[in-house]
Formats: C-alpha cells, structure tokens, sequence
C-alpha cells in the first residue's frame, strides 16, 4: 500500500474535521497505527484542529462548574488516605476488657466495704475503750475506797477506840469532823464533814495537842463526801485534844495557829 | 490503642496542583501530562475533575456555543457535554488520540446532536418551508460573521482570517455544522470532488499555519 498516496487522499482530514464515515474512521484507526507516517500526519491535522478550535474558546458562565460537579459521581478524592475501621471480628479481645474492667469494678467496690468495715469496727474499738477505761477508774476508786472502809472498820472494831468530834470555828462555819483515835495501838484516823475548800497548793493537817504542845498528826484531804473515813499514817500515843489547820500542802513541822480552823477537846 | 486509632484519620493528603490554562497559539505544555490525568480521571478523582474543568471548558463552551449560537443552550450542553465525558471516561482509548481531540468531538457531537433532533422535532411544523431559507442565510452569515473573541486570541483570530473565505467556510460548515462532504457539497452547489480537495487544502493550511 502507497502510505503517501493514502495520505494525500484527504481521508485522514476528513477524520480530523470528524466527517469520516463509520468505515473510514475503522480504516484511519487502523492504518495510523500500523504506518507511523500516517499516525504522524493524522496528529498534525487533529492538532491543527483542536488549534482552530482554541480560537473560539470562550469562558463559561462562573457558576456552571458547581452545578456540573452536583451532578457527577465521584471517587475517593484522596485514594491514598485508606481509613479502615477497626476490625470488629475479634469479640474475645473486647470480652477481655470488659471481664477486666468488671473485675476491676468488683475488686474496688469490695475493697470501699472493707475500708468501711474497718473504720466502723475502729470507732467501736475507741468507743469500749474508753468505756473500759472509765470502768477501770471507777474499780480502781471503789478499791481504794474499800480499803480505806476495811481499815476504818478494823480502827472502829479495836477495843479502846475513842470519837472525838472537831467542831470548825468562824473560819470553818458548820463544819463538823470525826477523830477516830486508839490510845493503846496508838492509831488515828479522821472523817471529814463540811470543811471549806482549799486552794491546791494548800492541805488540811491533823495535830494532838499534849498540854500546849502540838504534834503532827498526818495531813489529809478534803474529801466533799461524808461517811469517809481516811487512816492518818502517824502514831499517836497521847492527847489531851485535836486540832486542824489549813498548811501548805505536804504538812509542816509546826502549826500556823492563825489559821487554826477546828479544835475538839478529848 | 488510641493513639492507633488517630492516625488513620491524619494520613497524609496529597493535593493536585493546577495551573490555569493558558489560551496561547501554541498548545502550552500542561503542568500535568495527560497520562497522569488520564490515570486519575480513571479513578474519577475529585482533583482530576478540577483539573479537566479548568483546562478545557473554555475551548469546549466557545466550540459548543460556536455550533449552538445561543449562550443559554452552549451552557447546558457544556453541562451535558462534562457528564458524557465523566460518565463514558472508560470509552476514551489514548492509543486513537489525544484526550483534547476526544473531549472536543463529545462536545461537538452532543451540541450538533441537539440541533438536529431541534430540526427533527420541528420538522411537521409548516415553516419548514423557510428552513433552508434560513440555512443558507446562516451559511451566508457565516462567511461574514465575527464571533465575540476574547482579547488574547484577537492575533489569532487574524491570522485564521487569512484563510481562504471558502475553505474557512468548508471547514466550519463540516465541523461545526456536522456537514458531510457530500451534503456540504450540495449545499454549496459544488462538485463532491472539489469538495474533498478543498476540505484537503483547508487542513494543510490550518496545519502549516499552527506548526509556523
């Protein structure tokens, strides 16, 4: 076949300007892209067109883009942002959270209640403690005070173990105390009633007078019940009266006479 | 783990860059070559539509509104047009020619299209006495009437002007008419073969005059 010959027969212009019949298109197709003169000359002629047609190119209405793109079909705009959603195909995975979390739950919520247990059983604790603790005290006050009875009561029992009744002065108005003294065993011991109260560094003292001469009898407190009776650790084997005088406290070895408060002769 | 799950969302985004086309006499090598598009356009990527769009309505809308002569209808043939494109991508084979071509003869096809089934429609109608009237008015019309031209193609367009006024003729009566030879040729009153040899001259012409 002549290519120049088929080129100068103006099918190939009649195909650029897109007037070829259907079998001279097929033909041109085929031949251009067997004989690579006639596909060279047809890119000439089709350039030249789409040349010729840029001449009247002419802008389109500025809104018409938007509409068209409302109208089309459009792929993934960025096929390289793959975003899959997590695989959902593994429910043992999420089964173990949420035993975890359950068990966490569980753990926590058992852990608060002991917590309270022991903060309830503590105040428990604190609140019998104390309550033993009082109860001691009260025992221990009892013991003591029984032991001071028992002794009274062994003083009282002895043969020979003589009252003397100590009336206050004007410095102790109404007061009224007992001495319990044994001249043979030489004990004595006092029940106090009515005395007026004394500053703390300040305590009452018991004392024999033999003639004019005064001996110390023992110091003792100033108990605000009656029917107590406190052993005096002095022994006393004479006396012609009793006396109390307000010292300092621990005694002293001669008595202060201005504050003499109760005398009771025996 | 949700670390893992943020980075599927910021992956990183590839953008097209675009350059406006140019509408110069010479075809001006575009940014991105038509293979690159051509892959994208197969995918029916976003960014390969813009890039379409922008580069070729211009020379789509003046062919189309060339054929039409009315602005109203070149705009909803260019809309046409672009959604036989889009919707028959798969149909452009790049080993027949270039994709410009091919976008050229869908608009061409579709504008010619719509004026003949216009002619069909209104064929029953009596002033179909007048038609060929006014079909040889426009032939006429054509010979002497100047399209608006955008400034840059105003050189151009002179120089297109050089043509002979009969081969110029030939040429948009085929091409932008949807003429065959031989119904040109009867139009014109002429010879089919002076037809064909015309319409041969008129192309090396236009193609001597686009590879100065």
């Amino acid at each position: 076949m002549d290519v120049n010959e088929y080129i100068a027969s103006g099918t190939l212009e009649l195909y650029a300007l897109g007037a070829a019949t259907d079998q001279e298109r097929r033909e041109v197709e085929c031949l251009s892209s067997i004989y690579p003169e006639i596909r060279q000359e047809l890119n000439r002629l089709t350039e030249a067109m789409e040349n010729y047609a840029l001449t009247y190119s002419a802008e389109p209405p500025a809104d018409l883009k938007e509409q068209i793109m409302a109208k089309l079909s459009f792929g993934d705009a960025q096929p390289e942002a793959i975003v899959k959603p997590m695989p959902v195909s593994r429910p043992t995975y999420n089964f173990t959270w949420v035993a975890a979390a359950a068990i966490g739950l569980i753990i926590l919520s058992f852990a608060l209640f002991l917590v309270n247990q022991l903060r309830e059983s503590q105040q428990v604790q604190a609140t019998l403690r104390s309550t033993n603790n009082s109860l001691q005290d009260e025992i221990l006050q009892i013991r003591d005070r029984q032991s001071g009875l028992d002794a009274a009561l062994a003083l009282l029992k002895k043969p020979g173990t003589r009252i003397i009744p100590v009336v206050g002065n004007d410095k102790a108005p109404g007061s009224r105390l007992a001495v319990y003294w044994n001249a043979t065993s030489k004990e004595v011991a006092i029940e106090v009633n009515g005395l007026p109260k004394l500053a703390a560094d300040q305590q009452y003292q018991l004392w024999s007078l033999v003639g004019d001469k005064p001996v110390d009898a023992g110091v003792f407190e100033n108990t605000p019940s009656t029917g107590q009776i406190q052993r005096l650790n002095r022994a006393i084997g004479a006396a012609d009266a009793f006396a109390v005088t307000i010292e300092r406290r621990g005694g002293s070895p001669t008595p202060t006479l201005t504050a003499l408060v109760a005398v009771g002769p025996v | 783990m949700a670390r893992l799950w943020a980075m599927a969302y910021i992956w990183p985004t590839f953008e097209l860059q675009l350059t406006p086309y140019p509408y110069l006499l010479k075809r001006s090598q575009p940014f991105v070559s038509e293979s690159v598009l051509i892959e994208k356009l197969s995918r029916r990527d976003q960014q390969a539509f813009h890039w379409l769009y922008d580069q070729y309505s211009p020379a789509l809308f003046g062919v189309i509104r060339k054929i039409v002569h009315d602005d109203e209808q070149a705009r909803d043939l260019l809309q046409d047009s672009f959604i036989k494109i889009w919707n028959n991508l798969d149909q452009y084979d790049a080993s027949k020619g270039r994709l410009f071509t091919w976008l050229l003869n869908v608009a061409r096809n579709t504008a010619i299209d719509s004026l003949r089934s216009a002619k069909a429609s209104s064929r029953p109608n009596p002033a179909n006495a007048i038609h060929t009237d006014s079909e040889n008015v426009y032939i006429v019309d054509s010979q002497h009437k100047t399209d608006p031209v955008p400034i840059e193609h105003i050189g151009v367009k002179d120089m297109v002007d050089q043509l002979r006024p009969e081969r110029k003729m030939l040429i948009d009566l085929v091409y932008f008419s949807g003429y065959t030879h031989e119904e040109a040729a009867e139009v014109l009153n002429l010879p089919l073969g002076t037809v064909k040899t015309r319409i041969r001259s008129a192309l090396q012409e236009l193609k001597q005059f686009f590879s100065r």
